[in-house]
């Protein structure tokens, strides 16, 4: 699938561009706080356009239980073992936030109907680690890490649990987290020594729900961490303070020179650019700021919610969302220090500017969403977090999920929702559920890291 | 023991001991019951006490608006007396809102953070 002579991935990103084009797609989606009582499960999606299933689910494998709340996952392994022909792309590792489990999916034996291969059991995550509440997942060549938001209990700042390739438990990946007060994403560049981590805030305080007298309270976060990536600490902290509200998903730029790299800060919705200088030292700039929107029945204005951000794999354009307004954003970064707006789509979103999108009723805003590899597809869901969902759209739990496609001019720049693809996760057979992540079994643009 | 009736499930009454949370009591009795974290954080479990008591002490995932609305996490608490709950989502119209346009008041929030009707009283 990945194409290649010796391990997994592509030898550059300028490879993985020409990769050929995804035909299935995995995407989680819950039933944990809806109010049905049957596992999260990992659907798998015909994205093939010569497929008669086409924008359907055709496979559900659901989890061994129920209120996992499965959220963010990731591949065993990526174009960071490229070399490796020992290795290929045939797990994807599914941390459930709620249970602590690590759900680790064979997705190569049979690719449209993926299964379940091992079980890293969340109480042994916490007796070995003292780690709860599990997100981001990246593979280091061989191993793997993932961020955890809290210890055992809940409470921040949580940790780095590493894996071996064969999904044993090694302990802490982090010598250090200084003092980091809360954890949340992360992505490394290798040939600058550096990883970038961000903050969210405890469990404890964010799964519950969101209450923002919490962010005045500093429960929330506002920095980004710098880390030594080899000696495995944090060495630098970017305060950023109101423009950096909840600073969310960060990325490095995919080609491996570059020291470019950006932040979503989702509540005060600005795009916080970060880069080493010529002097050898880390900078930050806010290049994006998405104004709040008044709204008749609010007290104070709509702020965006930018709660992720993506980068096509030739580094040319950078994706936004904002979930509570319910736009996608596409810039031009080929300046990164001067982001020019090139697309723009509505679905959903409290502003009411597109509550209907190819015949479904969109309960929630653009949330999470994954580029093709070519850059010229991008899949979007509306689901954000359970209770999180529960308090801003409440009508999801009734009509559930929806998953559209984008097609995305990458020559002049440019999006259209394209009208031939839904996938209403309102229809599920087991009732409404509520879709998220989304990774290709090829590699996709927010997993593969190139050493 | 204690009687735990589930309104909102026609009444049905079990009988609980009050030595493990009300969470694992109910489900080795057969009450089908969402859950989460298990240790009480995320309020997945949440249900509204009706009638009764419980000790929720080590729950840290309500705020005290919840706990005021009658909202028990039900994988940490166990029963003082007979209860009575309503379970399940159809029990949840108060446990979520939206925070900006119905914000907390400062002995609204969570016990760590609150403060306490008489303070706010008492400072000039």
């Amino acid at each position: 699938m990945d194409g290649s002579c010796c391990g997994p991935g592509y030898a550059s990103p300028s490879e993985a561009v020409k990769a050929p084009q995804e035909k299935l797609l995995y995407s989680i989606a819950i039933y944990t706080g809806t109010g049905i009582q049957k596992p999260d499960y990992l659907a798998t999606i015909d994205v093939d356009p010569q497929s008669s299933n086409y924008s359907k689910v055709i496979h559900r494998l659901e989890m061994p239980g129920i209120g996992d709340e499965l959220h963010h996952m990731g591949w065993n392994a990526c174009s960071s073992c490229h070399g490796d022909e020992k290795m290929s792309r045939k797990y994807l590792l599914v941390p459930g936030v709620r249970s602590n489990n690590i759900y680790v999916v064979d997705t190569a034996s049979n690719p449209i109907a993926p299964c379940l291969h091992k079980i890293v059991d969340g109480a042994e995550i916490k007796t070995k680690t003292n780690l709860s509440g599990p997100h981001t997942v990246h593979c280091l060549g061989t191993e793997i890490i993932i961020s955890f938001l809290g210890d055992a209990k809940g409470e921040a700042p949580g940790g780095y649990l590493h894996l071996n390739k064969d999904f044993e438990i090694v302990g802490r990946w982090e010598n250090s987290m200084g003092d980091i007060p809360f954890s949340y994403d992360f992505w490394y560049q290798p040939r600058h020594n550096v990883m970038v981590s961000s903050e969210w805030a405890a469990p404890n305080t964010f799964m519950p729900g969101f209450d923002l007298e919490e962010v005045g309270h500093l429960k929330y976060g506002r920095r980004l961490h710098i880390w030594d990536f080899e000696k495995k600490k944090p060495i630098e902290t970017m305060y950023l303070g109101e423009d950096g509200l909840i600073p969310l998903e960060v990325k490095f730029m995919h080609d491996p020179n570059s020291s470019h790299g950006f932040c979503g800060a989702a509540l005060s919705a600005n795009v916080i650019h970060f880069w080493k200088s010529s002097q050898d030292k880390w900078e930050w700039e806010k290049i994006i700021d998405v104004d709040n929107e008044p709204h008749p029945d609010w007290p104070i204005p709509i702020p965006g919610v930018m709660s992720a951000l993506l980068v096509s794999m030739d580094d040319k354009y950078l994706y936004i969302n904002n979930w509570l307004h319910g736009d996608m954003r596409q810039y031009n970064i080929s300046d990164p220090h001067n982001p020019v707006l090139t697309g723009q789509v509505w679905m959903g979103g409290l502003l009411g500017k597109a509550p209907i999108v190819n015949g479904v009723k969109v309960t929630g805003g653009p949330q999470m969403y994954q580029l093709s590899l070519d850059g010229k597809r991008m899949y979007v869901t509306t689901s954000l977090f359970s209770t999180w969902d529960n308090q801003f759209y409440p009508e999801i739990r009734t009509k559930g999920g929806v998953m559209f496609m984008i097609d995305c001019d990458v020559e002049n720049g440019g999006m259209q929702i394209n009208k031939d693809f839904v996938v209403d996760f309102g229809k599920e057979p087991n009732g409404p559920s509520r879709c998220h992540e989304s990774r290709y079994p090829g590699g996709d643009c927010t997993s593969d890291i190139w050493l | 023991m204690n009687k735990i009736t589930i309104a909102n499930r026609n009444n049905t009454i079990f009988e609980v001991k009050g030595t493990k949370p009300l969470l694992l009591e109910l489900r080795s009795q057969g009450l089908d019951l969402p859950y989460g974290c298990q240790y009480g954080g995320c309020i997945t479990c949440a249900a509204k006490l009706i009638h009764g008591e419980v000790d929720q002490r080590s729950q840290v995932a309500l705020n005290n608006r919840q706990i005021n609305d009658g909202y028990v996490v039900l994988c940490v608490a166990r029963a003082k007396t007979d209860c009575t709950f309503e379970i399940g989502v159809e029990s949840h119209d108060k446990l979520y809102r939206n925070p900006f346009i119905d914000p907390l008041s400062p002995h609204e929030l969570k016990s760590n953070i609150a403060i306490l009707k008489d303070k706010i009283n008492e400072s000039p």
